[in-house]
């Protein structure tokens, strides 16, 4: 029993990789770009564990930056998804601008927290 | 220029020229004393002696002459009050109950003995000064345990009593040896009067009734709950003392040898003097009168006073408290005085330590609590005047660029968010060359 899940298992991650593979290729530069900033928040968390809370607010930007450029990576992936039909009337270009300025933003704000 | 010096040298010697009352000097100067009989004037001569030999111009007057007054054009003409006067139905002139209460609300002092057939203005004067007479018009304080060995009295009336209050700013620091003799009507105090005190109060044994009459009911004033002689220092610090007993002041009690019944001692003198002569040196702001001037608060190591404190600044606080002597401003030593750092609650309460030359201080640290603070000394003590000080001071948070910076232990977190920052660039690089 316990076998057949472990094989059902390898057969889901294996559909999954294949049908991964047919992504076009600027999304999976967005994905990866999204796993950069997921872990470069887990790492800070980890080590905020471990050294204490102290400089609050850094921790919170150092955080935040990451979450933040994550989430709006993730946007951007939706909207230059040639799939997803919902954004089908918005141009690429436009959804990519929209990104370099809320990014922009972002940082402003992280800046003036980081102390 | 001679003439220069010359005014110069006057205007220096201006603050002895003037003799007037100033807030500054806190010792009642003129004093109106007002007796049933001018017969008082020498049988109580000894007192009135050494309130003038210190000082004080004594005006005597009859209590019903038509010309005393206490106030003329707004202005009071005296310090004090000393009613001598117990059998005084109505005074003359303007003074009545609500003058004289007027008198000790505007911060002067006063002093009452009573007697047995004290009238009922006396009476109503102490009423309002918390203090309760036997209402028995008869009736004196009596005690055949306490009593002071006499050759010609009998009924025990004269009572010998050393039941003093313990303080040395009302009794002055030599301890009183003799008992005190005192011959007259028994008081209580008003429970809803918080500020009268008993200085001196009748023993256990002692009872106030009619010593003429047999004793048919129980007597309604009975033993250490009888008060002889009571202080009062009002809010604003008049002081007021009232005593049942007018013959207590004379010259023959303060001279007539005291023996307590079932004590072997035989006092060469009575303790009357020295007790009444202290407490009149309490009554006249002559001891324990307090005043604090110079506050001075400021940042560690700085001089001048700051419009504003920050959290957790390291601040010193310092006070000078003086006491008038009858002569002049002595430093007062005391190492119960503290200061409060207050916002609804005291945030900081600390002792102030002293040099012992009438400076008070401490250092301590602003909480970590942004607000409008006060600083507040609230000294009360038996016997000393109030005081309450407070000055209010504003407290800010940090400034925004007050922060530390570059903490060692935030470099990961700097680095993260730059390292977010390359790779949104690098990102953005790739995306765009990747179509």
């Amino acid at each position: 029993m316990a076998k057949s899940t472990s094989k059902d298992a390898q057969a889901l991650f294996h559909s999954l990789r294949s049908a991964y593979a047919s992504t076009p290729t600027n999304l999976k530069i967005i994905d990866l770009y999204v796993g950069f900033a997921v872990f470069t928040a887990l790492i800070q968390v980890v080590y905020m564990a471990v050294v204490g809370s102290f400089p609050f607010n850094s921790f919170l930007s150092g955080l935040l930056s990451c979450i933040g450029t994550a989430v709006l990576a993730v946007c951007l992936r939706i909207q230059v998804n040639k799939e997803n039909k919902e954004f089908k009337d918005l141009a690429p270009e436009r959804a990519f601008a929209d990104f370099v300025l809320c990014n922009l933003v972002l940082h402003l704000v992280i800046m003036n927290f980081l102390g | 220029m001679p003439k220069l010096a010359l005014f110069l040298i006057l205007i220096h010697f201006l603050p002895f020229l003037c003799t007037s009352f100033s807030p500054e000097n806190p010792s009642s100067r003129r004093v109106l004393v007002l007796l049933d009989d001018l017969a008082l004037k020498s049988s109580h001569s000894v007192y009135f002696k050494s309130l003038q030999s210190r000082g004080f111009e004594l005006d005597f007057k009859l209590a019903d002459d038509p010309k005393i007054g206490l106030q003329r054009y707004g202005q009071y003409l005296y310090d004090g009050l000393i009613l001598f006067c117990p059998t005084t139905e109505r005074f003359g002139g303007s003074i009545d109950l609500a003058a004289i209460l007027d008198f000790v609300d505007s911060g002067h002092d006063l002093i009452i003995a009573a007697d047995n057939n004290a009238s009922d203005l006396i009476r109503e004067i102490a009423t309002e000064c918390g203090v309760d007479f036997d209402e028995d018009p008869a009736a004196m304080v009596i005690d055949h345990t306490s009593y002071a060995v006499s050759e010609t009295e009998g009924d025990h009336t004269l009572i010998a009593s050393d039941d003093f209050i313990k303080s040395n700013v009302l009794l002055g620091s030599e301890k009183i040896e003799a008992p005190v003799l005192f011959q007259g009507i028994g008081h209580s105090l008003s429970p809803a009067n918080s500020l009268v005190l008993k200085v001196l109060s009748a023993s256990p044994s002692a009872y106030s009734a009619n010593p003429k009459s047999k004793l048919s009911s129980p007597p309604s004033l009975t033993g250490s709950a009888i008060s002889l002689v009571s202080i009062l220092q009002a809010r604003n610090n008049a002081r007021i003392l009232i005593s049942g007993s007018l013959v207590m002041f004379s010259n023959r009690f303060f001279r007539s040898g005291v023996q307590k019944a079932g004590t072997p001692t035989k006092h060469e003198k009575s303790g009357n003097e020295q007790f009444l002569t202290e407490l009149s040196k309490w009554v006249f702001h002559e001891r324990g009168h307090l005043k604090a001037v110079n506050i001075q608060h400021h940042k560690d190591g700085e001089a001048d006073e700051p419009s504003m404190y920050r959290i957790n600044d390291d601040l010193v606080y310092s006070v000078e408290i003086y006491e008038w002597s009858g002569r002049s401003w002595e430093p007062y030593v005391a190492d119960d005085v503290q200061v409060q750092f207050y916002m609804m609650s005291p945030y900081v309460l600390k002792n102030l330590s002293t040099d012992k030359k009438g400076r008070y201080f401490t250092a301590f640290k602003v909480p970590d609590v942004y607000g409008v603070f006060q600083f507040k000394v609230e000294y009360q003590r038996l016997g000393y005047t109030s005081l309450s000080l407070s000055k209010q001071i504003p407290v800010r948070p940090y400034r925004h660029n007050e922060y530390e910076r570059f903490i060692p232990a935030a470099y990961p977190y700097y680095g993260a968010a730059f390292s977010m920052m390359a790779g949104f660039f690098i990102f953005t690089a790739v995306h765009l060359y990747n179509k």
